[in-house]
């Protein structure tokens, strides 16, 4: 089948604004949009740039705009879109530095500010730190997280107010706040309940549809919402 | 699975006002109800039409039933206790009207120079909308 793909374009030396630039590829219902945009980079133009790493919806460098929704170009195909006519965009929120490649340096501040690593000061044990299969399970959902930032990037109230920390560090701030094993609860919820925390999700759900690893986002957030109210991490 | 528990943040401004949020909306609903219950207790189903029950349901004012059948209002309908029902109603919705406001304007204009200024003016709305609110209940 032959594909229309309409790519949103920026060249920062050249353009003063983005402008949208069509292809016309020939591609099957299978292929993937990554193979869509290999198509037309290695055949057509040779100055497209994106992001791409592992091609196998694991690493997260390949998430864009897809027909106006956040997705990885690696894990969404033709057939999937349900057109012959593809518009593929950047991500919305992050500064954009060429083409369908944005300025992650905002995104990943707001991660870390939310300490996402294992806190224990207790003396570790001789052999390690056990836990159930239960208390795994408690935050088995936000362990896997890819970092693509298409949740982060899909959320309105990140798009009006960047100081806004957004889901994807919520997410991970959830997957140690819920972990039996760490001792770091208490920091990560007073970050939280700060201005441009939890509250400034108004559960619009956009992240949650975006996320390509189907985590249930709006639920966690609402979970840490429900701690920093109660104090409770079950 | 043992249960754990953490000590709460100290409560942010932020996190007052969304439980706020939940909890003035929630009586709100529930002072609805308890005006539209009463009404229905003071024979409303004969005497009000529904866009007047209505009225009446959200903002228990005797100016809202007076053009109705209800020959006396002061009998039943105009009362103190439904002057203390209207302001708390006036209270909690208008405080649950612009604190929405506030939020939908912090989520634009965030942490900046203008926030304070942004918090004075909503906060002389809000105190203009109380004192305009509780002079209509207790005058009428």
């Amino acid at each position: 089948m032959k594909v229309t793909v309409k790519i949103l374009r920026y060249n920062p030396e050249k353009d003063k604004r983005p402008r949208y630039r069509t292809y016309h590829v020939e591609a099957e219902p299978t292929d993937r949009v990554l193979d869509v945009l290999e198509k037309i980079k290695g055949y057509q133009d040779g100055s497209l740039s994106f992001r791409r790493s592992c091609a196998h919806g694991i690493c997260g460098s390949c998430a864009m705009r897809i027909n106006g929704m956040n997705r990885l170009a690696c894990k969404t195909l033709i057939k999937d879109l349900h057109s012959d006519k593809i518009v593929i965009e950047p991500l919305l929120g992050l500064p954009l530095m060429k083409d369908l490649i944005v300025d992650m340096k905002p995104f990943f501040e707001h991660y870390q500010s939310v300490k996402p690593y294992l806190i224990n000061d207790e003396p570790p044990p001789l052999t390690e730190r056990l836990q159930s299969p239960e208390e795994r399970e408690r935050f088995d959902d936000t362990t896997k997280c890819i970092l693509c930032a298409a949740c982060t990037t899909s959320c309105p109230s990140f798009w009006s107010n960047g100081q806004y920390v957004g889901p994807a560090a919520i997410v991970n701030a959830h997957r140690f706040i819920f972990d039996s094993r760490d001792r770091g609860a208490a920091e990560r919820l007073r970050i939280l309940s700060d201005q441009f925390g939890v509250y400034r999700c108004h559960t619009i759900f956009n992240c949650t549809l975006a996320c390509p690893r189907d985590i249930q986002i709006t639920k966690a957030i609402g979970e840490v919402k429900r701690a920093i109210a109660t104090g409770s991490l079950d | 699975m043992r249960s754990r528990t953490v000590s709460q943040p100290a409560m942010s401004f932020e996190y007052i006002m969304w439980m706020f949020t939940r909890i003035s909306g929630l009586a709100l609903l529930f002072l609805g109800f308890i005006g539209l219950v009463m009404a229905l207790i003071m024979n409303a189903r004969n005497l009000l039409d529904m866009p007047t029950l209505t009225r009446w349901t959200f903002f228990p004012n005797p100016n809202h039933v007076v053009n109705s059948n209800i020959p006396d209002v002061s009998q039943g309908w105009a009362n103190a206790y439904w002057q203390i029902m209207e302001m708390v109603i006036a209270l909690f919705g208008i405080s649950h009207g612009f604190n929405g406001l506030r939020v939908v304007i912090e989520d634009f204009i965030g942490n900046t120079f203008w926030q304070p200024m942004i918090r004075g003016v909503i906060f002389l709305m809000w105190l203009f909308f109380i004192i305009i609110a509780f002079y209509v209940i207790l005058a009428s």
